[in-house]
């Protein structure tokens, strides 16, 4: 296993085959399958069918031992928190069920899938598992697949828009084909490395969905009256809506959708409190023959996000995550002895904590000049003591640098962190000097228009780090003759300004994926996406096909335009490494994203006996999904006690 | 009396058609709606699909229309793209935030509101007659100062931290779980004496928290009425006929003073309402406070709407009572031209 | 009162001529007052409110309590010990340092103890340590850090500072190791001219209304009638929050202050448009007022020379109760993150900086703005209190 594992660049090569892992493929035979208690009362009524029919012929067989785990013991809930109703939906990203997923080592291999052919990132063949069913019991097969890409994707009514772009290669759809029950098939005339990852993303993009649900409610399937009358029910104009709102595989909103995930949700939760359940027919095991998850039931209950370190505190949660930051730290560890709670600390794995977007395509013509000038850039960069900032604001244990990726990514090299990144006043100062920003009255320089070269940088208001950073970032930059000035602002009007090129700088998150493999997209780095605050007009020009926006008009930014195609049209690894270094190097030189510290903690909150989470990892959005990679349907009790189900 | 009451209900439906055209401006004041603002989110965030979901939802509520055609839909005298279906036909909108109809998502919500409201309402009561009676009639005495202070007090302390603060103690000298208006594993169950319990537990912060802060301004007037008459003859009179003291208090100016808190029943609301917003923000109820703040923050039109006006109907009705009762009581108000 | 003096009317008959005593006209001839009566009878309707309000203690001490605070907002600067961006970086999350008098049984006069700390990884907090052996006396009326005065020139000079060499953080410091107090100081700038400036607003709005209903009555009373009761009957937070979700976003923190204030005033004027209509119709029919008419005074003249001034001093008492309510609607605005925001510093955004558990339990010292709050809050009330007493002095 742990060789394979090294071996992971590997696995994306043309021609792989990202096979079941040797363990999985063993016989079913050889492991003698165990019911779970919660279910044993019914299966002996009749009402469920026995484990090993509601299993899939080969189901998937996670090792426990080799990933440093132990076998669990089924039973018992957990209680966890969310800010509001709507945020069930990251249940699909922290459940990380996948057709192919990362596993904690950032591998990609198969998870609902038994095997994925690879030709090439040309011609992809899904296998799928046979046996495998929806948690109400019906099978899972290649319809689903056919369904979602004839039903949904190709019918005008409910994807206006068209093809996603991760199924367009070179702006073509592929060709998709039913192989047979289990296999389908989708060609591509070109590579179209956007695939896999987009499959393994925290964001789902669900190329399959239940048909025999939805159908219900297709106007194409659907008997007319009885879909009429539905549609009148729901008060919507027609039953494409109604399909949309029966179709939520990603906001979990709908506890009648038939689900994969581990916990699928209880209908009629009051808004307080929202039950999961588990999935009798998920489709992963222990070697020890018991189906996962462990764990019964999972509480989500709705309390104020502000109140969520204040609830751990009390010992009200028995796992939490997201919602917690690194300033509520002090307050969970307070509480950790007198509640039985641990708060394993994580490190966050972003580029940059708080990082500065100089908007290359602002429409004001001196600024925009100015933030074109290299040496502006650099220096700006040099001026920055991330010492003080890294003390002040993460306790001193974050890493100090550039926006890139981190150590633990195959495409790490310390250069990319410290290049032009070293506290340095004077050389700064020489560097203004040098574009030709002579100091003015009360010490600040002036524009070569003659204002008084003062930076308005926009910030999200609602991100108190940000604004702290953007405070002693004042400080250093007046050493240098420069004025910062604040200016929280409104999440979505920021956003919007920025588009239509009116920021001269934006303060924000750093790069979300810090720990990539070549085979995860670069599009953070590349100026391809209009939110990306250092172009956003020339991501517009792409995004939108060249019909707003302006085209990437700077040697430098062209060479990473290239090396992005380079990328799309990659058939190996080997390439997509080259693609990212060559991208990488030159965000470091150029400086265009101007990165502070990396490295903040994200505290983790669980209850004593709750076993089988790693005492530290990585944590994000993408690629770890939040704790997706980590597999929590494998977290379990290890106390008698609490295996008890309780009444949710 | 008839007519006076016929008369009083045609102004209050005046009075809440012009309230429903505020409410609804100001909702649209701010630039933007919720769903082309969602639409910008889930674009950046990678999820195209959810995008066009949402692009969907604008022709199906109609936020294309202007904006008074949407005001006129969404009370229902236009034509909407689902015909005529609004606030009159007891359509009350769509939610985008929740995805659900707005009744139900403020379903519970409404009547937890008026629980929370009604033990304040209680609480300042019961609080501040005592203290104002104790007050006036022993006027400038220690005692005075010292409840009159009290009163300022919970006036002045900003009424957020004050929950923050009691949250807090109240948990760890309590065990009282931290927000909310009962423990979590309440929430799906049905009613049962110790749910009852635990729901009378977590109504003590917020009805301490938003009570206090309306005492003091109760205790102020209540002591200037019931000092008005403890001034006037016939009070002296029945004191100096031996008439005992606190008969002579509760039969007669005691009473008087009550009279103008009828008249204030319905502008009570208004007030309550804006403070347990805060306090409920603070403590995680499940009132309408905290939705009605979310609706607004992110332009969910017809949840914030509607719950403006749920609050307005409420204090018109509160406002029709106190006018009915004062009617009743004072045949001047029925009969005369005001 | 008025005593006329007859003199003997002369004995000519006949014709009996208009007689005018050549004598200036003194009422007081025939009874003349005491000095204190005098005094008394003499003095203009403001000395009396004033001697009046003087009665009531309370309200006096509240008066001056106000006074002080509103005296220091010129001069933040020089009273604050420190600049309010000052940073100590060595300082995160201070608690407040005591001030001593006494160092090992003598008298230094007031001085602190130097502390440092450790940080401390298993609980993430930092343990700070007083080191006890080194008394160091605060400095008054010194040079301290430099700031610019308005904005206009720099200087350094400062009623208190710190230790030469030393740190006083008299309220501890926040999680960038600002001073606390200093904060406080320069965040009453912004928190008591909202009061100010929206009481302004709403006292504009007040009279206007309040005026044209009272004294034209009629339709236009009517009118203005029904606007206050529908205001009135929509609680104000949602109100607060709806228009300052209105307020365009991009607004500098400057002009953002402004609208706050002038939400803030717009919401508030019902109360005092009321007082005012129920005044001015009680005033219309009294004698003076009659008198007035009768004699051919203008309309205008009426409003300004009689009516106005008659109720002014009830105005402002009741003005002076509702400056409380804005300056709590502020704090609970900023606290909702809709009002102002860092680096803007107000009480309402100190204090929404500490909501939050570790406040309450960890830096119970970050929760120190409350005081200022609560102690302007109930200065208002006892002075306003005080004032209406006072206002209508011949009861």
């Amino acid at each position: 296993m742990t060789r394979v594992l090294n071996r992971r660049e590997l696995l994306l090569q043309a021609g792989a085959t990202l096979a079941v892992l040797p363990l999985a493929t063993r016989a079913l035979a050889d492991i003698a399958l165990q019911e779970a208690p919660l279910f044993a009362e019914q299966v002996a009524a009749g009402k469920l069918p026995p484990i090993a029919q509601r299993l899939p012929k080969q189901p998937f067989v996670s090792d426990l031992a080799a990933n440093g785990r132990v076998i669990g013991k089924p039973g018992g809930s957990m209680t966890t928190l969310i800010a509001k109703l709507r945020d069930v939906r990251y249940l699909s990203a922290n459940a990380y069920t996948r057709l192919v997923g990362y596993t904690d080592k950032l591998v990609l291999r198969p998870d609902i899938l038994s095997a994925l052919d690879n030709e090439g990132n040309r011609v992809f063949t899904l296998r799928l598992r046979e046996g495998h069913r929806w948690s109400d019991g019906y099978p899972f097969t290649a319809e689903d697949f056919r369904y979602y890409w004839e039903d949904i994707v190709n019918n005008k009514q409910l994807s206006p828009a068209g093809v996603p772009t991760y199924m367009l290669a070179d702006g073509k759809p592929p060709t998709f084909e039913v192989l047979d029950e289990h296999t389908v098939r989708y060609t591509w005339a070109t590579p179209n490395p956007l695939f896999l990852p987009t499959m393994a993303a925290p964001q789902d993009p669900f190329i399959y969905r239940p048909a025999h649900f939805l159908r219900n409610y297709h106007g194409k399937y659907a008997d007319k009256d009885k879909l009429d009358q539905l549609v009148a029910k729901a008060k919507v104009r027609s039953w494409a809506p109604l399909h949309n709102r029966m179709d939520s595989m990603l906001e979990n909103s709908n506890p009648e959708l038939p689900t994969l995930f581990p916990w699928r949700a209880v209908p009629a939760s009051s808004g307080a409190r929202i039950v999961f359940e588990r999935n009798p027919y998920f489709h992963r095991i222990d070697t020890a023959g018991q189906q996962l998850p462990y764990v019964d039931q999972v509480l989500a209950d709705v309390a104020s996000a502000s109140l969520f370190a204040a609830k751990s505190n009390a010992g009200e949660v028995d796992f939490l995550a997201r919602g917690l930051v690194m300033n509520d730290i002090p307050v969970l560890k307070q509480g950790e002895g007198a509640q039985g709670y641990k708060t394993l600390l994580w490190r966050l794995a972003r580029g940059s904590e708080v990082a500065l977007y100089p908007n290359l395509t602002t429409v004001d013509p001196v600024w925009r000049q100015l933030n074109r000038d290299v040496r502006f850039r650099r220096a700006l960069s040099l001026a920055i003591d991330r010492h003080t900032i890294n003390n002040a604001l993460l306790f001193g244990l974050g890493q100090e640098g550039n926006n890139t990726v981190r150590e633990g990514s195959a495409l790490f090299e310390p250069s990319y962190r410290s290049k032009w990144a070293q506290h340095d006043s004077a050389a700064a100062a020489k560097l203004l000097d040098d574009v030709g920003l002579a100091k003015g009255s009360g010490g600040i320089r002036n524009l070569p228009d003659g204002r008084p070269a003062e930076i308005v940088v926009e910030v999200d208001g609602d991100t108190g780090l940000a604004v702290d950073t953007l405070e002693l970032i004042t400080e250093f930059w007046r050493e240098v003759g420069l004025k910062l000035f604040i200016k929280p602002q409104d999440r979505t009007i920021l956003r919007n300004r920025a588009y239509e090129g009116q920021t001269v700088m934006v303060a924000s998150q750093g790069l979300d994926n810090a720990i990539p493999t070549a085979g995860m997209v670069p599009g953070e780095l590349a100026p391809v996406h209009q939110d990306n605050l250092a172009w956003p007009r020339w991501g517009q020009y792409v995004e939108t096909k060249g019909t707003s926006g302006e085209p990437v008009d700077m040697p430098e930014a062209k060479k990473l335009l290239e090396a992005y195609t380079a990328w799309l049209r990659s058939t190996d690894s080997a390439q997509q490494a080259a693609a990212w270094h060559a991208m990488l190097a030159l965000h470091a030189d150029n400086q265009w994203i101007i990165g502070t510290v990396a490295g903040a903690l994200q505290p983790i909150v669980l209850r004593d006996g709750l076993a089988n989470l790693p005492a530290e990892a990585l944590y994000s959005w993408a690629p770890t999904s939040l704790l997706g990679i980590y597999r929590i349907d494998e977290i379990f009790w290890d106390r008698q006690d609490r295996r008890i189900a309780k009444a949710p | 009396m008839i007519a006076y009451i016929a008369r009083r209900l045609l102004t209050m439906a005046g009075t809440l058609l012009i309230i429903s055209a505020l409410v609804f401006v100001i909702i649209k004041l701010p630039p933007g709606d919720f769903l082309t603002n969602q639409i910008a989110e889930l674009r950046s965030q990678g999820g195209e699909a959810a995008a066009t979901k949402a692009a969907f939802l604008i022709k199906q509520y109609g936020l294309d229309l202007p904006v008074w055609k949407q005001y006129l839909v969404w009370i229902g005298v236009w034509p909407g793209p689902n015909g005529f279906s609004g606030l009159l036909q007891g359509d009350w909108g769509w939610s985008f935030e929740f995805d659900r109809p707005v009744n139900e998502v403020v379903g519970d919500t409404l009547w937890l509101t008026l629980l929370v409201n009604i033990a304040v309402l209680i609480f300042v009561h019961v609080v501040s007659i005592p203290i104002a009676i104790f007050s006036a009639v022993r006027q400038y005495s220690w005692g005075d100062y010292l409840a009159t202070f009290i009163g300022y007090i919970g006036l002045a302390m900003p009424n957020f931290l004050l929950a923050l603060i009691l949250l807090y103690y109240t948990n760890r000298w309590f065990g009282i779980s931290i927000g909310g208006l009962y423990d979590p594993q309440y929430a799906n169950a049905p009613w049962s004496w110790n749910k009852v319990v635990s729901l009378g537990q977590h109504l003590i912060v917020p009805t301490l928290v938003i009570g206090l802060s309306g005492t003091a301004a109760m205790i102020r007037r209540m002591r200037a009425n019931l000092l008005d008459e403890l001034s006037k003859q016939y009070y002296v009179t029945a004191k100096a006929k031996g008439v005992p003291p606190t008969k002579a208090l509760l039969k007669y100016p005691f009473r008087m003073a009550l009279n103008p808190f009828v008249a204030d029943i319905g502008n009570i609301l208004p007030h309550l309402v804006s403070g347990s917003i805060l306090v409920s923000l603070v403590l995680s109820l499940p009132t309408v406070g905290p939705i009605l703040l979310g609706a607004l923050r992110s332009q969910d039109q017809f949840l914030a709407a509607f719950i403006l006006m749920f609050v307005a109907i409420l204090t018109v009705i509160g406002m029709l009572i106190s006018d009915l009762l004062l009617a009743w009581l004072d045949p001047r108000i029925r009969l005369g031209a005001r | 009162m008025n005593v006329i003096t007859h003199t003997k009317a002369p004995a000519d008959a006949g014709s009996t001529p208009h007689f005018v005593d050549p004598r200036p006209f003194d009422p007081g001839a025939s009874e003349p007052m005491a000095n204190e009566d005098e005094r008394y009878w003499r003095a203009s309707a403001l000395t009396l409110i004033w001697w009046k309000f003087k009665r009531h203690r309370v309200a006096l001490a509240s008066a001056i309590v106000l006074l002080v605070f509103y005296a220091m907002l010129p001069f933040v600067e020089v009273v604050a010990p420190y600049p309010l961006t000052k940073r100590h970086g060595d300082f995160l999350y201070a608690p407040p340092q005591p001030v001593h008098l006494m160092h090992e049984g003598r008298f230094v006069g007031p001085f602190v103890y130097p502390y440092s700390f450790k940080f401390n990884l298993d609980t993430f907090t930092r343990d700070y340590e007083v080191d006890r052996s080194t008394p160091q006396p605060i400095r008054f009326f010194c040079k301290g850090d430099t700031y610019s005065f308005w904005g206009l020139f720099d200087a350094s000079f400062h009623l208190v500072c710190a230790p030469e060499g030393g740190t006083m953080f008299l309220a501890g410091t926040d999680r960038l190791g600002r001073d606390v107090l200093s904060r406080i100081i320069y965040g009453a700038r912004i928190s008591l001219t909202v009061g100010l400036l929206g009481i302004a607003v709403s006292f504009a709005l007040g009279l206007l209304f309040g005026g044209l209903a009272g004294y034209l009555g009629g339709w236009v009373d009517n009118v203005i009638q029904r606007v206050i009761e529908i205001l009135r009957s929509l609680p104000e937070l949602p109100l607060w929050l709806a228009l300052s979700a209105a307020l365009p976003a991009n607004w500098s923190p400057l002009l953002v202050f402004f609208g706050i204030t002038i939400i803030l005033g717009l919401l508030d004027w019902p109360g005092l448009a009321r007082a005012v209509r129920s005044k001015l119709l009680a005033l219309r029919e009294e004698d003076f007022v009659k008198a007035a008419e009768l004699m051919g005074a203008s309309r205008a003249r009426i409003i300004g020379k009689h009516l106005i001034p008659n109720f002014m001093s009830h105005l402002i008492a009741s003005a002076t109760l509702s400056i409380p309510s804005m300056i709590l609607g502020e704090t609970a605005l900023s606290f909702l993150g809709l009002g102002l925001r860092p680096p803007i510093t107000s009480w309402g955004v100190l204090l929404n900086e500490a909501q939050n558990l570790a406040s309450v339990n960890l830096y119970p010292w970050l929760l120190a703005p409350i005081a200022p709050v609560v102690i302007v809050v109930l200065a208002f009330n006892f002075m306003g209190d005080g004032l209406r007493d006072a206002a209508d002095p011949y009861h």
